[in-house]
């Protein structure tokens, strides 16, 4: 449309002209006609396009309707065009074939007993209005309503280059010491000099820090989902994310040395939260976030009796959360996927290694996607299969052994039947998967066979097979990465060295470290602040926290409270099948209109 | 020549600017029902031949007899003006153009003077290029009007990209002109042939500028400077290149500095003084309230009505335009506004506005305009669907009054009576009011929240009851879509624009117009009222703001320098000050006293939507369709501007332009998530509130 009318060429050619006339019964229009024609109503066209486009800037709208040339028409004493009206946006298809481009509708036919057999369209919903802060004296209130203070954008960049972000400070001083005397200084006494103090958390926002983290390992399991539900969808948290990542990060070093499975549990939970939070980017806490994460992955005990309790599922759990990390925050700069890769992998070559850890790293890996299934997976099937036979086979052994070896066993089986599906041809024969895949060849041939004759899934089945189409949808564009990135040792001193820098050029990064995990730092004088209060709107359990705001002057305005809804949300359960929908932000949280009243008192 | 109807003022108009050659600002033509209406001397014989022509073109018979018989013109003498008429049209405008010259001739000269004006000194450089755009316009035509299309369209496309960026969407209109034919009939072209362009330039610009056209004997040049250009001469040092384009970008290039040199009454009016003592009577008379307050309000209070009780220099007399009594139910009013601003919040660039935003949900692309009431109890909407809707935004619901045999049985002397005649049983928190047949584009309520008025494409302004919840009038007077429409501060009046390129006047008691101010060369997209109802303002496609006299009809101030239509406007607290806002995303900030401007405030990337001034003064907001508010420190940047070196030299002063300085008066900016702001309206306690629909 652009380049049309850079070059003003946007015109009829006469062939249409002689098109449509033949359409309305004039045949053989002569050329010169044709052209007086077409030059006629190229004008026409275009002063009826120019009026209608008032009537599209009027209606405070950025696209031109169909309404708006009937309106145009309508100025100009010309019929309008009845029944073309259509409130939706009608593109324009392009089709080309020999040498000749056409521009087209798509005109599809109806049957007209479908429309009158039909079910009525849904009623459209009422148009409503709501009311919200947008800024409570000079302040924007980091409410969902409103864009999140710092977007994901600036944080992407903030994160890739922290320097454009002094550059900004040195803006600011600079103008207000501009303003303030309003003689130009020399611009040269402007030295940024960081200080080495942790930054600083509002009173409202300790608070939260405070309310938000002992809900997540708490007892009480309504104000658990209420918190994660906060940290899935509150914009504005950024601030907080150097705090809560080093309390997942300590929380998990000391609940895995002393086997607590529950609080691991939550925290990857919490883990989870975070990374579906829209308006978070976290590459920058990776170094804290992937090390808690995949230790809940191959930690060799996760819990105090791994015969009876259920640790397979918290390594999976924070397996899928490791890919979805991967997937979001894989960069040619950290190379977060080939590391973890790696890792996995080297654990797998271990000969020695405890069977839990052998499951994380198995699981792991088996998440990142088919293609990383195929190269690092399949190869070790045989090693892997050596390595369970005896804990299956033999009656000697421990019984935590026997059940971890038969986890494997159908991880593996689990993990390999929907690739073996795809990549061996049908005459399954059982020697030959018993002489490619060794131990295990017979129980894969079974359940490749038995795969094969299930054209209807079972639900079970079915669950796993969409989560494993759902991965190899994510691993088909990291595929490549994650070969290259497994080549050699070359790539190994490339990768340390990129990470060095990675940390020196973001020396924030290690300031959040020192800080204690559980006490939030720097509990400023006590202010005056009221406090808006959370209410669940089943009214179960009502509790008091405090929004997350950027400066400590937010609150004082109102006397009015904001009542939030947040009662029936489902938790997040752990053990549904990964595609759990990302929660909506403008849904999940309500504002009531009517609480909103105008108060300036 | 034909007239359609809405050419028919400003027909009348060049004619009668053809006749006065000395009044330059004569560009109006007022409905004067103050009296000169068919005197001789103003109507003459053309404007009436054009009068009947179009009468008897539209086969109203009656009336045109009726005319004949008034004016008594003889038959035959008005045969003869039509000719005249008919004749001079053809000859004075169109045949202008007429030129036996050889096409590639205006190429040459074009490319002549495009290198004299590069190679002439800087200083001079920027007012001589300001000459380029209108000769290019007019060379086209020529060349268009002498069948020369192919030349034409090559000459368009070569020199098109040299014109100022913000003529290019113009130069598009005109490029679609591709034969002679075209010419007729299209209002840009109208513009063109039938108004003179004016540039502004020094004296010794225009020496240099002499001297070019007689050394080089450039005939063609000469000719469309003499025939379509007018230019405005002054005094003193030319104007730089900022100072150039600031002005510049109007259709009729720059504000003649004649138009503005009549003196206008900014000031506002004295608050009347019977209503001080109905004040107190009231308060007294109020129970409960009476008893402990006074003693703590009077003194409190007094500062603030001493301040109205000085009368104000630039006011205008109370009597220069008369305006309704005050019924008790205004003064109780004027009561509660007085309580409520006395609990107003002071703001400055330290104790900035808090801002409520009301989101419009589910109707995305539907909304056309959103209107606040004066007191902010209520919000209009107007919808593309011909619907408007009314919100109460507090806790009282919206609800209409009884039916006439229950009124009946209400006692009228009772305290309450105003409460008793509604009916509970109504009470909703938004009605909806059906009646027009197209897109409603503007509503504006009255001061005392019982009536509003709503514009439409329908061509109607309708006025609704706010009480019983239906539509009271119907004005038809507008021939196209009406773009806006604004009660007066102190109601009975109001003011409308549209597509017809005319602004109109309107009292609520009369169903024709009181006024039709004609002179924009485009739509007129915008009005508003001077916070003294002595002046509307009118912003337009034309891409110029205008101020007009109420009482005499007269333009009095034009002001040009937008980029890009008009959208928003609005007056200081003060009524000394004008912001406009455009589709050129640019804030501009007028001086009534001079017509000058001041402040050109960018920081908005799409086009501008709201304009509101806090009841103090202080705060300036301005909203804009990409979605965000903006607030600016008012009182610096009026402290700023020089003021008093405005009065001394004739021409505009220098602009706030340095960057810096701009952006130290811009207080905050709040983005919105996906909602384009619409309205903008400081509470009487200085609470910002906004509006806008939203489009995720």
């Amino acid at each position: 449309m652009s380049e049309y009318e850079a070059t003003g060429s946007l015109n009829l050619p006469t062939e249409s002209m002689k098109i449509m006339a033949e359409s309305v019964g004039v045949a053989g229009l002569s050329d010169s006609a044709a052209k007086e024609l077409a030059d006629e109503i190229n004008f026409r066209l275009k002063t009826v396009i120019q009026d209608a486009t008032k009537f599209m800037h009027h209606g405070k709208r950025k696209r031109l309707s169909t309404m708006d040339i009937d309106h145009a028409l309508k100025i100009k004493n010309i019929e309008p065009l009845y029944g073309f009206s259509n409130p939706d946006h009608i593109p324009f298809r392009f089709a080309s074939g020999g040498g000749r481009e056409l521009h087209f509708l798509e005109d599809k036919e109806l049957d007209i007993a479908d429309i009158i057999g039909g079910s009525l369209p849904k009623l459209p919903l009422d148009v409503a209005l709501r009311a919200h802060w947008l800024s409570i004296d000079g302040i924007q209130p980091a409410v969902p309503e409103n864009p999140p203070s710092l977007s994901k954008d600036q944080q992407r960049l903030e994160s890739s280059d922290p320097v454009s972000k002094l550059a900004k400070i040195g803006d600011k001083t600079q103008k207000k010491s501009t303003t303030l005397t309003a003689t130009n200084k020399p611009k040269t006494e402007t030295v940024q000099v960081k200080q080495l103090t942790a930054h600083e958390l509002s009173v409202e926002q300790q608070l939260y820090y405070k309310e938000i983290t002992e809900a997540c390992v708490g007892s009480d399991e309504a104000r658990r989902a209420e918190a994660f539900q906060s940290l899935a969808s509150d914009p504005g948290l950024h601030q907080m994310l150097p705090r809560l990542c080093t309390f997942i990060a300590e929380g998990v070093r000391v609940n895995v040395v002393q086997n607590n499975l529950a609080p691991l549990i939550y925290l990857m939970r919490m883990v989870k939260a975070l990374l579906s939070n829209q308006t978070l980017y976290l590459e920058k806490y990776l170094h804290e976030l992937v090390p808690a994460v995949t230790s809940c992955m191959v930690s060799k005990q996760l819990c105090l009796r791994p015969e009876v309790d259920n640790h397979w599922a918290l390594r999976d759990f924070s397996s899928r959360l490791i890919a979805q990390i991967c997937k979001n925050y894989h960069t040619t700069t950290n190379n977060c996927q080939t590391r973890v890769t790696r890792l996995f992998c080297r654990a797998l070559a271990n000969d020695k290694m405890p069977l839990a850890s052998f499951y994380g790293a198995l699981v792991g890996l088996s998440e990142l996607g088919t293609e990383v299934i195929k190269a690092f997976i399949i190869p070790k099937i045989r090693a892997i299969g050596e390595r369970i036979e005896p804990y299956l086979d033999g009656t000697g052994q421990a019984n935590a052994d026997r059940i971890a070896a038969s986890h494997i066993k159908q991880l593996t089986i689990k993990v390999m039947v929907p690739i073996l599906k795809v990549t061996r041809q049908p005459p399954d024969n059982v020697d030959d998967y018993r002489q490619e895949f060794g131990y295990l060849g017979p129980a894969l041939h079974g359940a490749v066979n038995r795969a094969r004759s299930q054209t209807t899934t079972t639900a079970s089945s079915g669950v796993i097979s969409s989560a494993a189409a759902g991965s190899l949808g994510l691993s088909a564009g990291r595929g490549t990465i994650v070969m290259g990135g497994a080549s050699g040792s070359a790539t190994t001193s490339r990768n340390q060295s990129s990470v060095v820098a990675n940390a020196a050029s973001n020396p924030t990064k290690y300031m959040f470290v020192t800080s204690r995990p559980s006490t939030p730092v720097q509990v400023t004088a006590p202010q005056t602040t009221q406090v808006v209060k959370l209410v669940s709107g089943a009214g179960q359990a009502s509790k008091q926290t405090v929004m997350a705001t950027n400066q400590p002057k937010y609150v004082m305005v109102n006397s009015s409270q904001i009542v939030r809804d947040v009662g029936n949300k489902a938790p997040i359960k752990m053990e549904g099948a990964e595609g759990t929908p990302e929660v909506k932000m403008e849904s999940s949280v309500v504002i009531k209109t009517e609480n909103i009243t105008i108060l300036d008192d | 020549m034909e007239y359609s109807m809405n050419q028919l003022p400003q027909a009348i108009n060049s004619d009668a600017k053809t006749q006065s050659s000395e009044n330059q600002n004569s560009e109006v033509v007022s409905d004067n029902s103050g009296g000169q209406t068919l005197d001789s001397e103003n109507v003459d014989s053309n404007t009436l031949a054009a009068v009947l022509q179009f009468l008897q073109k539209h086969n109203l018979k009656g009336t045109a007899d009726a005319l004949k018989k008034e004016a008594r013109l003889k038959e035959d003498q008005l045969r003869d003006a039509q000719a005249l008429q008919v004749d001079s049209e053809a000859t004075n405008l169109l045949s202008s153009y007429k030129s036996e010259g050889d096409p590639n001739a205006y190429e040459k000269a074009y490319l002549s003077y495009r290198r004299f004006v590069e190679s002439s000194l800087d200083v001079y450089k920027h007012e001589l290029s300001l000459v380029l755009y209108p000769l290019f316009v007019h060379m086209y035509l020529e060349m268009i009007y002498n069948n020369h299309e192919n030349e034409a369209s090559k000459f368009m496309e070569r020199f098109s990209i040299d014109q100022e960026d913000y003529y290019q969407e113009d130069l598009k209109k005109v490029s679609f002109i591709t034969k002679k034919e075209h010419m007729k009939g299209s209002d840009l072209m109208e513009n063109f042939k039938s108004s003179q362009f004016t540039v502004r330039m020094s004296r010794d610009t225009y020496s240099v500028l002499k001297r070019f056209l007689q050394d080089k004997n450039q005939s063609i040049v000469m000719n469309v400077i003499q025939e379509h250009l007018y230019v405005d001469m002054y005094e003193g040092v030319p104007r730089n290149k900022a100072q150039v384009e600031s002005t510049a970008g109007a259709m009729e290039g720059e504000a003649n500095r004649q138009v503005n040199k009549t003196k206008i009454y900014y000031g506002l009016l004295k608050e009347p003084d019977i209503q001080l003592s109905v004040v107190e009577e009231e308060e007294d008379g109020e129970p409960g309230e009476g008893g402990e307050k006074p003693k703590k309000k009077k003194p409190k209070k007094d500062p603030l009505l001493n301040k109205k009780a000085k009368s104000d220099p630039n006011a205008p007399p109370a009597s220069r335009l008369p305006l309704p009594d005050l019924r008790d139910i205004d003064k109780l009013e004027k009561v509660r506004a007085l309580r409520e601003a006395s609990k107003r919040v002071a703001l400055g660039p330290d104790s900035l506005p808090s801002i409520c935003f009301y989101t419009m949900l589910n109707c995305a692309e539907t909304v056309t305009c959103v209107e606040f009431c004066e007191d902010s109890s209520l919000l209009a909407a107007g919808f593309s669907d011909s619907i408007l809707k009314v919100w109460s935004l507090v806790p009282q619901k919206l609800r209409a009054m009884k039916p006439a045999e229950q009124l009946a049985d209400i006692d009228k002397e009772a305290e309450d009576v105003l409460v008793r005649m509604m009916d509970d049983k109504t009470g909703e928190t938004m009605k909806v009011l059906y009646g027009h047949c197209g897109p409603v584009y503007s509503a504006s309520f009255s001061h005392d929240r019982t009536l509003l008025l709503s514009s439409s494409e329908d061509a109607t302004i309708r006025l609704w009851s706010l009480q019983t919840w239906t539509c009271l009038v119907v004005y038809k007077g507008h021939i196209y879509p009406v773009w806006d429409v604004r009660f007066s501060p102190h109601g009975y009046y109001f003011s409308s624009v549209g597509h017809d390129r005319t602004a109109r006047l309107w009292a609520t008691d009369h169903h024709q117009p009181l006024r039709i101010f004609a002179g924009h060369y485009s739509d007129v997209d915008v009005v508003q009222f001077h916070p003294n109802s002595n002046y509307v303002a009118t912003g337009s496609s034309d891409r110029s703001v205008r101020l007009w006299d109420c009482v005499s009809g007269n333009c009095v101030r034009l002001m040009t320098g937008h980029k890009g239509t008009v959208s928003a406007l609005c007056f200081s607290t003060d009524g000394r000050f004008l912001a406009s806002g455009g589709a050129d995303q640019k804030v501009l900030l007028w001086d009534l006293a001079h017509g000058h401007l001041l402040a050109d405030l960018p920081g908005h990337t799409m086009t501008i939507s709201s304009l509101a001034f806090s009841r103090d003064g202080t705060v300036f907001a301005t909203s804009s369709l990409d979605g965000s508010i903006q607030l600016w420190d008012f009182f610096r940047m009026t402290d700023e501007s020089s003021l008093e070196d405005v009065n001394i030299s004739g021409h505009n002063p220098d602009l706030l332009k340095r960057s810096n300085v701009i952006e130290s008066l811009r207080l905050a900016r709040y983005p919105t998530k996906a909602t384009p702001v619409m309205s903008l309206h400081f509470t009487r306690r200085n609470l910002l509130l906004a509006a806008g629909m939203f489009e995720g």
